[in-house]
C-alpha cells in the first residue's frame, strides 16, 4: 500500500483502538484484565500517532473523505484532516493519555469500579483523538460533546459521592450552553456556505476567503446577510471554546470538576479536553474579526488575572492547581486574540506537560496523605494543603519533579514554560505598542499576572514540602512512602519533558522553537528588540525574588500570609462569589420559571380544558333541566290542563238532585230570555 | 395477497381469535401476540430493505409503492354523483419508516403488557385492534379510510387507558377521547368538503383519494377547496381555513402547546405498555398527518402559516422543557419532555427545508424509539415499589446498576448525546430552521436560536433527575421494604431495552439507514409545497 | 171580571215558591211538597185559562187529570223515599249522591 494510504488508516487506528477497549472494559471483560486492556490499546494509538506525526509533521496535509449520508441535496461526509496542528494534536494527547494510563494503574488500584473507570477513560481518548483529526465542523462538534459526555462520566465516577454528582452536572450543563453558540456559529456557517468542511472554508482558496464584507453585508456564495452575523458566528465559537476551557464566564465547572480521580484530573482537566477550546478556536481563527479578537483577548486575560488571584488563597491542591490551569488557558486566549495562534499552540503543548505533572505529583502527595490518613484514622482533609507539610524528605522524587513543573509554570529559564510563556507576553506588548491605551494595560496585566502565578504556586510548593508535617500522630513521618513505581515513571517522563530541549535548541529565545516555525498564523508583527531582552529579564527577576519571599513566608515562618477575614481574602476564596451569583442569577429563576410554568399549564391552560368540559357537563345538565322542566313540562302541562277541565267539568256530576234541577230550570229560563230578546232563536 | 394488507389486518385476524378463544389459553394470548408483532417486524422489515429510494411518492400516484387499489363503496346518490371510496393502500418514504418504527414499539409493548393481569382477552383484543388501527393510519392513502382507522384508533385506547390504567384513570381516558375526537370531527367536515371539489381524472365522479386531492388540476372551478374559485367560509380563505382546521385536528395529537394537555394525565395514567404506544407510535401519527394531509393538500396555506408553525414549535419546545424542570413525578417529566422533543418536528416542518423536513421525520422516529424506552424504564421502577416520585429514590445506581445503565443512555440520547439519533434529528431540524430565512423565508433566523434552548433544558431536566434519583447514597422513602423490592432488571425487560437502545445508536451512527429512504419524499414534498 | 194576569201571576208565585223548596230544601218531603206546589201552580194556571175554553171545558179537565198525576207521582215518590231511607239512613237529599261521577 502506498504510504500515502497507510497514514490515514494508522490515524484511524489511533482512534479507533480506545474506543474498541471501551466496549471491551465496560460489557466484555472481567475487571482484572480491563486495566492491561485499556493500557495496551492507548499504548498502540500512542505508537500510530507517532508514527503519523513523523510522517505529517511539516509534509504537507492528507484529507480523506467517506459518504455518512445524504440530505436534500447536499451529501454529508465524515472524514480526517491531518495537517501540522492535528499531527501535533493527536501526538500530545496520546502521549499524555498514555502516561496517565500508566500512572492510573498504580493510583486506582483496588478500586471496585475499575472496569468502569478504564472504559469511561478509553472513551475519553477515542473522543478526543477523534475531535483533533476530525475534518467538518459537525464532526469537530460531535467528538466536543462526546468528550463532555466522557468528562461527565469521569467527574462523576465516585458516584456515591454527593459533591461529584452535582459536579458532572454542573460540567455537562455549563458545557452544554457553550455548545449552543458553537451550534449557532455552525448553523451561520452552513447557511452562508452550504458546507461544514474545514479544508473547503479555510484551506487555501477557500470558500470563506472569497466572500466579501461590503457596506455592512456578508456576501458569500449561498446568501448574503447582514455582517452583524459574521460577529455572532464568531462569538458563536468563542462561546464554545469559553466553556470548554473554562473561561469567564462560564469557568466555575473546573474548580468543582476536582472531585473527579486526580489521574483524570491531569488528562482531561488539565492537558487535553481543556484545552480543546484553544484548539477550535486556532482551527476556525479566520473568521474572526477584529472586534472578536480583541473580546477573546480581553476575556483571556482577565480570567487569567481572575483565576490567578483566586488560587492564591485557596487551600486545596487541587483546586490550586484546577484555577492554575483557567489561568494558564487564559494565556493561551490572549495569544488567539493577539493573533498569535502559534504561541497559543505552543503554550498548549508545553502546559499539557507541566500541568499534567502538576497533577499527577499532586495525587502521589494525595495518595500517601489519604494511605497516613486512613492508617492514623485522622478526621483531616488529605487534600489540604495545610496539613501537609516536610514532604520532600518523605517523596525526595515527587518533589524534584514537581519543582520542575513549578519552575516550568512560572516560566523560570531552562524550562519549556519560559518559553511558551514569553512567547506570548512579549508578542502582546508588541501587539500593544500600535494601539490605545487601554490595549497597553493587557500586556502589564499579563505580567501581574505572571507574578501572581509564582507566588501561588511556590506557595504550594512551600507548604507542602517544606516544614513540618501537620496531621498529628506517632511516626507519621514513617507511614508516607514515595509513590509507587508506576506513578514516578509517568512524572519522570514529564519532567523531562518540561525542561527546554524538547522545544528548542536555544534555552533562552523562543523563537527557535521548531514548533512555532510552523504556524503561519501570527500576525506579522513587528519585532522589537528591546522587548525580548528587558521583558524577560524583569519577569524573572521578580520570580525569583517572589520564590524567595514565599519561601521566607511559608518554609520558614510558616505562618499564613493573608489575614483570614477580610473581605478581599473571601471574595478570592469563594472565586469571586461566581458560584452564588449564578445560582441566584441562572438557576433560580430557571426552577422559578418553570415552576411557574408547570402552574400555568396546569391552572390556565388544563383549566381552560378543564372549563370546556365542565361547561360541557354544564350544558348537558342545563339541556336536561330544560328537557324535563319546560318541554316535559308542556307535556305534562297539557295533561294537566286536560285533568282540570275533565275535574271542572265532573265535578258537575256532583249526584245532588237538587242541583240537577237548579241547573235545568237555569238553560230553561236562558232559552227564554234570549227568545225574548233576540226572536230568532 | 398485498404485503400492506397483511400488515394491517393480521392483528385484526389475530385479536378476533384472541377474542373468540377459550378462557383455558389465557396464558397463550400474550404469546401470540407476540408472535404477531415479530411477523409484523419480519414483514416491515422486508418491506423496508426492498422499498425502491428513487422512487419519491408524495404527490406522484404512480411512484407510491406497494400500492393496492380496489373499488370497496361504489354508490350511485342519482342527482350527487356516484359516491367512490376506493381501499387505497399504499407507501412512500414519509411512511415506510412509520410501519418499521410501529412494527418495532408494538413488539416492545407486548413485551411490556406481560405485567397485566387482568382481564386479558380484552386487553389483548384491544391492543391487536389499535395495532391494525395505526398501521392503517400510515398506509391509507383514501382519505375516507384514512379517517376510519384513525378513529378506529381511539377505541381500544379509551378502554386501554381507562380499565387498565392508573388511580385517575377514568378522567385521563375521557379526556383523551374526547379532546382527540372533538379535532377529528371537524377533518370529517373538511374531509367531505374536499370529496365534493376533486374530481378523479379517471372515473368523473368525486372522490377521497388524497393523491389526486393534493393535485390542484382535479378541482373542479367553483368547488370550495378550489383555488380558482378563492371561496371564503366566515370571512376566511377555504383553503386557509380547511389547512387550520385540519391542522389542529392533527396538532391535537402532536402534541403542540396550547392543545396539550390530555399528554401528561393520559401518559401518567395509561400502563406502560400503553404509554409505549401511546408516547411512540400515536404522536407521530399527528406529525405525519400534517405532512401528509395539511402539507400535501393545502401547500399554498402552508406557505401562509408557516411563521405560525414555527412559533408553535419553538413555544412547544421551550414550554414543553420548562415545564419538565419543575415535575416532581417521574413520568410526568417524561411526558413533558415527550411535548418538548415533539416541538422539533413542527419546527423542522415549518421551515420547508429539506434538512429540516428530513430532520423532523427522523426525529419522529428516534423519539419513538427514545420515549419507549424512557416509559419502559419508569415502568420497570413503578412496577416494583408503584412509587414514581423522584424525590422518593436516592442512589439508585447502588442497587440497580444495569436499569441506571439503561437509563443514562435512555437520557443521554434523548437530550441529543451525538452518537444516538436524537442528536442528527435535532441538529439537522435546527439546521433547517435556520437555513429557512436563506432559502425560502418561511421562518425568520430567531426561531431556529430559540429552539437550540430546548437542548439546553433538557440537558438540565435529565442530568437533574440522573443526580437526585440515581447518584450518591441510596436513600429510600420506602426504606429496607423497598430496597427488597427493587431489584436490577429480568431478562424479560433487557430484551425489551436492548433492541431500543441499540437501534437509537445505530440511527445515530448510520442515519443514512433512515436518510436514504425519507430524502426523496422529503425533497418531492418540498418541491410541492414550495416549488424549489 | 178578574183579569187572567193576576191568576198567571198567582201561579208564578206559587210555582216559584214551588221552585224555591225544590231547589234549596235540605228534606227529600219537603221536596215533595214543593213539586206539589209547583204542579198545583200550573193547575191553577191550567184551570185560569180553561175560562176561554167554554165548549170543551179543556182546563177543566186537564186539571183534573193532574189532580190525579200529582197524587199518583207523589205516591211513587213517596215510595221510592222510604226505600232510599231504608239504604242511606237520611232524607237529606245532598246526601242521596252515589249517581255521582
Amino acid at each position: 500500500m502506498e504510504q500515502h494510504d497507510i497514514i490515514p488508516v494508522v490515524s484511524l487506528l489511533a482512534v479507533l483502538m480506545p474506543l474498541l477497549s471501551f466496549v471491551l472494559c465496560m460489557f466484555f471483560v472481567p475487571k482484572s484484565i480491563s486495566g492491561k486492556v485499556a493500557v495496551s490499546s492507548i499504548a498502540v494509538s500512542f505508537i500510530a500517532s507517532c508514527f503519523v506525526f513523523f510522517k505529517i509533521w511539516n509534509a504537507g496535509n492528507i484529507h480523506i473523505q467517506h459518504h455518512w449520508f445524504t440530505l436534500g441535496q447536499t451529501s454529508w461526509d465524515v472524514g480526517l484532516l491531518l495537517n501540522n496542528l492535528s499531527a501535533l494534536m493527536i501526538l500530545l494527547v496520546s502521549g499524555i493519555a498514555f502516561l496517565v494510563h500508566i500512572y492510573s494503574l498504580a493510583y486506582m488500584k483496588g478500586d471496585e469500579n475499575i472496569d468502569r473507570y478504564w472504559g469511561y477513560l478509553s472513551l475519553f481518548c477515542s473522543s478526543m483523538l477523534g475531535l483533533v483529526i476530525a475534518d467538518n465542523l459537525l464532526l469537530i462538534y460531535i467528538f466536543w460533546e462526546l468528550v463532555g459526555f466522557s468528562s461527565y462520566l469521569l467527574i462523576g465516577f465516585w458516584r456515591t459521592r454527593d459533591a461529584a454528582v452535582q459536579a458532572n452536572k454542573k460540567a455537562f450543563i455549563m458545557n452544554r450552553l457553550g455548545d449552543l453558540g458553537f451550534l449557532l456559529a455552525l448553523m451561520i456557517l452552513y447557511s452562508q456556505f452550504g458546507t461544514l468542511d474545514i479544508e473547503k472554508l479555510f484551506g487555501d482558496g477557500g470558500l470563506f476567503h472569497l466572500s466579501q464584507f461590503t457596506s455592512g453585508e456578508w456576501i458569500a456564495p449561498l446568501g448574503h446577510i447582514s455582517y452583524v452575523w459574521l460577529l455572532v458566528c464568531g462569538f458563536g465559537f468563542v462561546f464554545g471554546a469559553l466553556a470548554k476551557s473554562a473561561q469567564f464566564p462560564l469557568h466555575t465547572w473546573l474548580p468543582d470538576a476536582m472531585e473527579g480521580p486526580t489521574a483524570v484530573s491531569s488528562l482531561i482537566h488539565a492537558a487535553t479536553m481543556v484545552a480543546a477550546g484553544v484548539f477550535l478556536l486556532v482551527r476556525v481563527s479566520p473568521i474572526f474579526d477584529s472586534t472578536v479578537l480583541i473580546t477573546i483577548a480581553v476575556i483571556g486575560i482577565f480570567t487569567a488575572f481572575m483565576a490567578s488571584t483566586i488560587a492564591l488563597v485557596q487551600n486545596d491542591i487541587k483546586r490550586i492547581l484546577a484555577y492554575s490551569t483557567i489561568s494558564q488557558l487564559g494565556f493561551m486566549m490572549l495569544a488567539i486574540g493577539i493573533g498569535n495562534n502559534g504561541a497559543a499552540i505552543f503554550h498548549l503543548a508545553t502546559h499539557a506537560f507541566f500541568k499534567c505533572l502538576l497533577f499527577l505529583c499532586a495525587g502521589s502527595v494525595i495518595h500517601e496523605m489519604h494511605y497516613a490518613k486512613n492508617k492514623l484514622d485522622a478526621d483531616c482533609d488529605h487534600q489540604d494543603i495545610r496539613n501537609m507539610g516536610g514532604l520532600r524528605k518523605m517523596m525526595p522524587l515527587t518533589f524534584v519533579t514537581m519543582v520542575i513543573a513549578a519552575l516550568a509554570l512560572c516560566g523560570i529559564p531552562l524550562t519549556s514554560g519560559y518559553l511558551s510563556k514569553d512567547a506570548i507576553l512579549i508578542s502582546s506588548f508588541e501587539w500593544a505598542t500600535t494601539r490605545s491605551f487601554a490595549a497597553k494595560l493587557i500586556p502589564y496585566l499579563a505580567m501581574l499576572t505572571s507574578w501572581l502565578t509564582t507566588f501561588y504556586i511556590a506557595r504550594l510548593i512551600f507548604k507542602v514540602f517544606y516544614g513540618e508535617l501537620r496531621i498529628q500522630g506517632d511516626k507519621t513521618e514513617r507511614l508516607i512512602h514515595e509513590a509507587p513505581r508506576f506513578m514516578l515513571m509517568p512524572q519522570l517522563f514529564l519532567a523531562v519533558c518540561s525542561a527546554f530541549f524538547l522545544f528548542s535548541v536555544n534555552p533562552l529565545s523562543y523563537e527557535n522553537t521548531w514548533l512555532l516555525k510552523v504556524f503561519p498564523g501570527s500576525v506579522a508583527l513587528e519585532r522589537i528588540h528591546s522587548y525580548h531582552t528587558v521583558i524577560p529579564a524583569l519577569l524573572n527577576l521578580f520570580a525569583v525574588l517572589i520564590i524567595y519571599f514565599a519561601y521566607i513566608q511559608y518554609a520558614r515562618k510558616e505562618k499564613a500570609m493573608f489575614r483570614e477575614n477580610t473581605w478581599l481574602y473571601n471574595f478570592a476564596l469563594n472565586g469571586w462569589y461566581f458560584d452564588e451569583f449564578y445560582h441566584q442569577a441562572i438557576v433560580r429563576p430557571v426552577t422559578y420559571v418553570s415552576k411557574f410554568s408547570f402552574s400555568i399549564d396546569r391552572k390556565v391552560i388544563d383549566g381552560l380544558v378543564d372549563i370546556v368540559g365542565k361547561s360541557g357537563v354544564l350544558l348537558s345538565s342545563i339541556a336536561g333541566w330544560l328537557d324535563r322542566k319546560l318541554i316535559d313540562g308542556f307535556v305534562n302541562l297539557a295533561g294537566r290542563a286536560a285533568a282540570g277541565l275533565g275535574n271542572f267539568f265532573r265535578s258537575f256530576q256532583s249526584g245532588r238532585i237538587q242541583y240537577y234541577l237548579a241547573v235545568m230550570i237555569f238553560v230553561v229560563l236562558t232559552f227564554f230570555v234570549l227568545r225574548y230578546f233576540s226572536p230568532a232563536i | 395477497m398485498n404485503l400492506l394488507s397483511i400488515l394491517t389486518f393480521l392483528p385484526l385476524i389475530a385479536g378476533i381469535i384472541i377474542l373468540v378463544a377459550p378462557s383455558g389459553w389465557q396464558k397463550q394470548f400474550k404469546y401470540i401476540t407476540l408472535a404477531v408483532t415479530l411477523v409484523q417486524i419480519a414483514i416491515s422489515g422486508y418491506i423496508y430493505f426492498h422499498f425502491d429510494n428513487s422512487l419519491r411518492g408524495v404527490d406522484l400516484i404512480n411512484s407510491y409503492q406497494f400500492k393496492e387499489q380496489i373499488s370497496w363503496i361504489r354508490l350511485d346518490l342519482g342527482s350527487m354523483g356516484k359516491l367512490q371510496i376506493d381501499y387505497f393502500l399504499g407507501i412512500d418514504g414519509l411512511s415506510v419508516p412509520f410501519l418499521l418504527l410501529t412494527s418495532i414499539i408494538m413488539m416492545v409493548a407486548t413485551i411490556s403488557s406481560w405485567e397485566i393481569k387482568t382481564n386479558l382477552k380484552g386487553y389483548f383484543a384491544l391492543f391487536l385492534l389499535l395495532d391494525t388501527a395505526i398501521i392503517g393510519v400510515f398506509c391509507a392513502l383514501d382519505f375516507f379510510l384514512f379517517y376510519i382507522f384513525y378513529e378506529l384508533m381511539l377505541l381500544p385506547l379509551y378502554f386501554l387507558i381507562g380499565m387498565w390504567g392508573g388511580v385517575r384513570r377514568e378522567y385521563a381516558a375521557i379526556k383523551f377521547f374526547l379532546y382527540t375526537l372533538a379535532g377529528s370531527v371537524f377533518m370529517l367536515l373538511i374531509m367531505v368538503g374536499l370529496y365534493f371539489s376533486v374530481t378523479d381524472p379517471e372515473t368523473g365522479n368525486h372522490t377521497f383519494n388524497m393523491v389526486h386531492m393534493m393535485n390542484p388540476a382535479n378541482y373542479s372551478g367553483d368547488s370550495i377547496f378550489g383555488s380558482l374559485a378563492q371561496q371564503t367560509l366566515l370571512g376566511i380563505p377555504a383553503r386557509l381555513l380547511g389547512f387550520i382546521i385540519l391542522f389542529i385536528a392533527f396538532a391535537i395529537k402532536v402534541p403542540i402547546v396550547p392543545l396539550h394537555t390530555w399528554l401528561p394525565d393520559a401518559h401518567v395514567e395509561a400502563p406502560t405498555p400503553v404509554s409505549i404506544i401511546l408516547a411512540g407510535i400515536l404522536l407521530k401519527v399527528g406529525g405525519y398527518g400534517i405532512l401528509r394531509i395539511c402539507y400535501g393538500i393545502f401547500p399554498d396555506a402552508a406557505i401562509h402559516t408557516s411563521w405560525w408553525l414555527g412559533l408553535i414549535g419553538v413555544v412547544s419546545i421551550v414550554y414543553g422543557a420548562l415545564n419538565a424542570l419543575a415535575q416532581k413525578d417521574l413520568k410526568r417529566l417524561i411526558a413533558y419532555s415527550s411535548v418538548s422533543h415533539m416541538g422539533f418536528v413542527l419546527l423542522g416542518t415549518a421551515s420547508l427545508t429539506a434538512e429540516g423536513a428530513a430532520g423532523s421525520v427522523m426525529q419522529m422516529i428516534s423519539h419513538g424509539f427514545l420515549s419507549a424506552m424512557l416509559f419502559f424504564l419508569v415502568g420497570i421502577v413503578y412496577n416494583r415499589v408503584h412509587d414514581r416520585e423522584i424525590a422518593n429514590f436516592r442512589g439508585l445506581a447502588n442497587i440497580m446498576p444495569q436499569y441506571t445503565a439503561f437509563v443514562m443512555i435512555a437520557f443521554f440520547a434523548s437530550l441529543g448525546l451525538p452518537g444516538f439519533s436524537a442528536f442528527i434529528a435535532e441538529a439537522f431540524s435546527l439546521i433547517g430552521a435556520f437555513n429557512s430565512e436563506t432559502v425560502n423565508g418561511a421562518i425568520p433566523r430567531w426561531m431556529a436560536i430559540a429552539g437550540s434552548v430546548g437542548i439546553l433544558l433538557s440537558a438540565a431536566y435529565f442530568l437533574w433527575t440522573l443526580q437526585r434519583m440515581f447518584f450518591g447514597q441510596t436513600r429510600l422513602m420506602g426504606g429496607e421494604e423497598w430496597r427488597t423490592k427493587l431489584n436490577d432488571l429480568t431478562m424479560r425487560e433487557k430484551l425489551a431495552l436492548a433492541p431500543l437502545a441499540l437501534l437509537a445508536l445505530i440511527l445515530g451512527v448510520f442515519p443514512s439507514l433512515a436518510f436514504d429512504k425519507i430524502n426523496g419524499s422529503v425533497l418531492e414534498l418540498i418541491h410541492h409545497v414550495t416549488g424549489k | 171580571m178578574i183579569p187572567l194576569s193576576n191568576f198567571m201571576m198567582l201561579s208564578a208565585a206559587l210555582f216559584v215558591i214551588g221552585l224555591y223548596a225544590v231547589l234549596v230544601k235540605r228534606n227529600v218531603i219537603q221536596l215533595l211538597i214543593g213539586i206539589e206546589f209547583m204542579i198545583n201552580a200550573a193547575l191553577i194556571n191550567f184551570v185560569a185559562a180553561g175560562k176561554s175554553d167554554k165548549n170543551y171545558m179543556g182546563g177543566q179537565m186537564t186539571a183534573l187529570f193532574t189532580i190525579v198525576i200529582a197524587a199518583a207521582s207523589v205516591a211513587v215518590a213517596l215510595a221510592i223515599i222510604l226505600n232510599v231511607y231504608k239504604y242511606y239512613k237520611s232524607i237529606d237529599p245532598d246526601k242521596l249522591n252515589k249517581l255521582r261521577d
